[in-house]
């Protein structure tokens, strides 16, 4: 597995691709400090909603994860390097489990310290608060990297998909639809975050925080049981 | 084996690749259709024009492409989504499955380490030896030339000492000199016991380094056997052979009393094409009669010389 995720990480970490998602990670932190700058009373509500709901949770952290995650398999298949992995004597999983744990620790490292400077500007380093967020957003990079890496082997137009996945479902189904949110990651993340803090996060419409773990658990477990299942009934180019 | 050309016999030894009735289609086109063979140790050639199905079919006994129908096995064992299996193959596709960023020793000693080599460093000193780029071994691969790519991709495919060794094009952007290592080491190997198959669709290529061959056309078995009992079968194939002169007629009526002559016809053009089954004697008579009968030679051009309509000859036979 080491072999693995070790190849992975220097695949995806080319210059042009970090500083990419170096410019993504620091535009929420940007839009929180003007926010801190110009604080309301409606403050919170109005920081939850923009910076962490629609921006990091719904746009950013799932840009950043697809801009990785689709490239964990896809420029394999594209460079036909994927054979090297395939025809080892390593079961499907040791090779589907190190790609995505890769994804997670690139994606996770810029959402991660994104998450964390945007929520210490704006609760002024109420830890539970940042916590609660860091940790919410690291749960959106897992599941949305879980699904992007399945995409990125079922589909030649991975980040085409994935972007349409971000804007469609995740941006205007989840958005205007009560129960497409049992089926939204933004969601799951945001319910996480409202069940780590509910001291500080006030609750509206957002799924359960039980719901959301176990939701977590089953998207997790699903997309990494297709992405195995596709590896080992597909063609190797 | 189907289809031995002259019904060439073989000692019988235990096969340890089995292709049975394998097809492939892709939506309405047959790549390999109906193929059966077996590989015994040694070195098989699969030869084939491109676009013949030698890819397709490869992929399909290394298990990285499923059949449409029938079975590959190897050692007895379905090779389709059998890791455990791959311990005991090495395959080195067409493609430069290398990655640039590497150096030649780390991506040898990657795919040791997929493999479950133990005595990693050993195993990747002798695997880079083999392929005589010692020196290179530190240098980033994609500062390598097409051909060293090639021998640092061979040395990862025998890092794990593999008992069978799929190759396919192996020779591409090989210079001589590497050609000729390149066939020393498969004899090496071959000698030491291993199977090893190799598609090429060159056929000098196979002649130089496979003892058996297996004649792919259109997705189909054409023939297999020695390579002799093939080469036998090509010398015997009729050429047509195109003669621009002067004096068509004449020269037509001339060269049909040619013993290396079969047939003449008069092209619409007024060139005469010649069929002849001695191709070698007829370049020898044609000047010569040219030069007794005042003709001018101005052009002879063979028609049919492409491997496509080679392979296609030994197809209808």
């Amino acid at each position: 597995m080491g072999a693995v995720y070790r190849l992975t990480l220097r695949q995806l970490t080319g210059r042009w691709r970090l500083s990419i998602m170096a410019i993504l990670a620091v535009m929420p932190v940007v839009i929180s400090v003007f926010m801190a700058w110009s604080a309301t009373a409606d403050s919170v509500e109005e920081f939850e909603e923009v910076v962490l709901s629609g921006m990091l949770a719904g746009s950013i952290a799932p840009l950043i994860v697809l801009a990785i995650a689709a490239a964990a398999f896809a420029n394999e298949i594209e460079d036909r390097t994927l054979a090297n992995l395939t025809l080892s004597p390593i079961p499907r999983w040791q090779i589907v489990l190190p790609k995505l744990l890769a994804t997670i620790t690139i994606a996770g490292s810029f959402i991660a310290v994104s998450a964390f400077a945007i929520s210490y500007i704006a609760f002024l380093g109420d830890m539970k608060a940042v916590l609660s967020i860091t940790v919410s957003a690291l749960v959106g990079v897992v599941l949305y990297a879980s699904a992007f890496v399945w995409i990125g082997l079922v589909s030649t137009q991975a980040i085409g998909v994935g972007l349409l996945y971000i804007i469609l479902w995740e941006g205007f189904f989840s958005g205007f639809v009560s129960g497409v949110r049992m089926l939204s990651i933004r969601h799951y993340a945001i319910a996480v975050m409202h069940g780590l803090d509910e001291r500080r996060f006030a609750d509206f419409d957002h799924v359960g925080f039980t719901a959301a773990i176990v939701m977590s658990v089953v998207v997790f477990a699903g997309f990494l049981f297709l992405s195995i299942r596709k590896l080992r009934t597909m063609d190797v180019p | 084996m189907n289809n031995s050309v002259n019904g060439e016999s073989h000692t019988v030894k235990e096969p340890v690749i089995r292709v049975d009735s394998v097809s492939r289609w892709f939506g309405a086109v047959v790549a390999v259709s109906d193929v059966s063979f077996d590989i015994t140790p040694g070195i098989t050639g699969l030869l084939g024009p491109n676009g013949a199905g030698k890819t397709t079919l490869l992929r399909m006994m290394t298990g990285l492409a499923a059949t449409s129908t029938g079975t590959v096995t190897m050692f007895g064992e379905p090779v389709r989504d059998n890791p455990p299996l791959y311990r005991r193959i090495g395959v080195m596709s067409e493609h430069e499955t290398v990655y640039g960023f590497m150096k030649g020793r780390e991506f040898v000693k990657m795919m040791g380490r997929l493999k479950g080599v133990t005595d990693l460093e050993n195993a990747v000193d002798r695997a880079i030896a083999l392929v005589d780029l010692a020196e290179a071994q530190h240098r980033p691969m994609d500062t390598y030339s097409r051909g060293m790519r090639q021998r640092m991709r061979l040395a990862a495919t025998l890092v794990h000492d593999p008992e069978v060794l799929v190759l396919d094009e192996p020779l591409n952007g090989a210079d001589p000199r590497q050609r000729v290592h390149f066939k020393r080491l498969l004899e090496q190997l071959a000698a030491d016991g291993r199977t090893i198959v190799l598609s090429s669709h060159i056929l000098e290529e196979v002649e130089q380094l496979a003892d058996t061959v297996l004649l792919i056309v259109n997705g189909k078995l054409a023939a297999s056997g020695g390579f002799r009992a093939i080469r036998a079968a090509l010398n015997e194939r009729p050429y047509h052979v195109r003669v621009i002169c002067d004096s068509p007629r004449k020269l037509a009526a001339a060269v049909v009393t040619l013993d290396s002559v079969d047939a003449v016809h008069m092209d619409p053009d007024g060139a005469v094409v010649v069929l002849s089954r001695n191709v070698l004697d007829l370049q020898v008579e044609l000047p010569r009669l040219a030069q007794s009968s005042s003709i001018s030679l101005r052009r002879v051009e063979p028609l049919d010389d492409s491997l496509e309509s080679v392979f296609g000859y030994l197809v209808e036979q």
